[in-house]
């Protein structure tokens, strides 16, 4: 059984997840001895820039525009129109750019493994913890806890899609095998996807952009028989530890991190914390992207 | 400033910095208590630990045991067993121990996150 690490980057003009997926790749090379694929529109940029990206990455996936430019790895991108977000760099700074993640819904087709993580190429991996994926009986993991490290930041969001509907789960950590079970689920948030504008009325969403982790957790209450609880998806292990965009990673020093939190009523000021050996998912991009050019120079 | 005000601004600042280092020390130590094997994921606490021992206290073998996510395992030597969720469990709080005495007597901000 092929295993291996899946992980969507597609640059914006501000932020490069291309750096964040080679960075991420290098982690799992080091902690979980797994290869990466990579699935990019930014191909050309990432030969360019990363001289050993053939070391670094099993596998590029380039998305492409045109049916006629569709060869063996490539895959035609879902759309043109990409939905744009606020990102912050901590809490004085807003961008609003374009945030192109309507294509992690393909992550069943595209995926070059029988067994595969999805990643968010803002996760840093930092332990071996998700080893234990390839042992565990269940075809399909994904987080439905998460641990903010302000603590003090109200954010119900993640309990529920929106106040009156259904369990959040996160999109941005999944395991799965290759069953015919998956493929059904992977398809239906494919339909979920392309008839968002229904689904996010049925659930009751006052949100307009798409979101991948609203599209999976509306995915699983189906496959789950319209009811709450665990049937279908199963907790990935440990627990999903997050810094919001709020935050600033200030320095990353082999396995510990130091973060500027947030601080509670204090616009602008932050506390400093210390957080090792955990995996963690760091929301401020740019921050993140500093970080990493420090590490990758040194 | 005052420099009554600034001696108390600068306390308070350690203590949310010390509370919040606090904090996520504790959480990660219930991520460190979770002892994965053969496929099951098991939170280890203390009535678990009871549990497995009364189990071995009464000779049993092998025995069944429910796991995290709600999945019957059966554990085939419930001895070893009880001796490997002990070991994982004084890791953690051995750990726990050392970590939170550096943090009791780190007297600073600077000296909390090791800067």
């Amino acid at each position: 059984m092929s295993q291996g690490v899946l992980v969507f980057a597609r640059n914006n003009v501000e932020v490069d997840y291309v750096k964040q997926a080679y960075f991420l790749a290098k982690q799992v090379k080091k902690h979980l001895n797994l290869p990466t694929t990579i699935i990019t529109d930014s191909g050309k940029y990432l030969r360019h820039e990363f001289n050993d990206y053939t070391t670094v990455f099993d596998n590029i996936i380039e998305i492409v525009w045109k049916e006629s430019d569709l060869t063996k790895n490539t895959t035609l991108s879902k759309t043109e129109k990409h939905t744009y977000k606020r990102y912050h760099d901590g809490t004085l700074v807003e961008k609003k750019l374009e945030f192109k993640n309507e294509t992690r819904t393909l992550a069943y087709d595209l995926t070059p493994y029988d067994e595969t993580i999805v990643l968010d190429s803002d996760i840093i991996i930092n332990n071996n913890l998700f080893k234990w994926c390839f042992e565990q009986p269940n075809d399909f993991l994904i987080y439905k806890n998460a641990y903010d490290l302000a603590g003090f930041r109200d954010y119900s969001e993640f309990d529920n899609i929106s106040d009156t509907s259904v369990d959040f789960y996160w999109a941005t950590c999944i395991f799965f095998r290759k069953t015919d079970t998956n493929k059904i689920f992977f398809d239906l948030v494919q339909h979920v996807q392309e008839n968002w504008g229904h689904y996010k009325k049925v659930y009751q969403l006052n949100r307009v952009v798409y979101r991948n982790d609203h599209a999976f957790s509306i995915a699983i209450h189906i496959m789950n028989g319209f009811i709450p609880g665990r049937e279908f998806a199963k907790e990935m292990p440990g627990k999903l530890y997050y810094s919001t965009d709020k935050d600033i990673l200030f320095k990353i020093e082999d396995n510990e991190f130091l973060f500027l939190l947030e601080k509670e009523k204090y616009l602008g000021e932050y506390t400093p914390m210390k957080f090792k050996n955990h995996n963690i998912h760091v929301m401020n991009k740019f921050s993140l992207n500093r970080c990493i050019d420090e590490v990758l120079n040194v | 400033m005052d420099e009554r005000l600034q001696k108390a601004l600068d306390f308070s600042n350690y203590m949310v910095t010390l509370n919040n280092q606090k904090r996520v020390l504790q959480e990660t130590v219930y991520q460190d208590l979770v002892y994965y094997t053969s496929g099951s994921k098991f939170t280890i606490n203390k009535e678990l630990i009871c549990f497995c021992s009364t189990l071995a206290n009464l000779n049993r073998e092998a025995v069944v045991l429910i796991d995290d996510n709600d999945i019957p395992v059966r554990i085939e030597n419930i001895k070893d067993f009880l001796e490997n969720i002990l070991d994982v469990y004084f890791t953690a709080t051995n750990k726990f121990h050392s970590e939170y005495q550096k943090l009791k007597t780190s007297r600073s901000v600077e000296k909390l996150i090791e800067l």
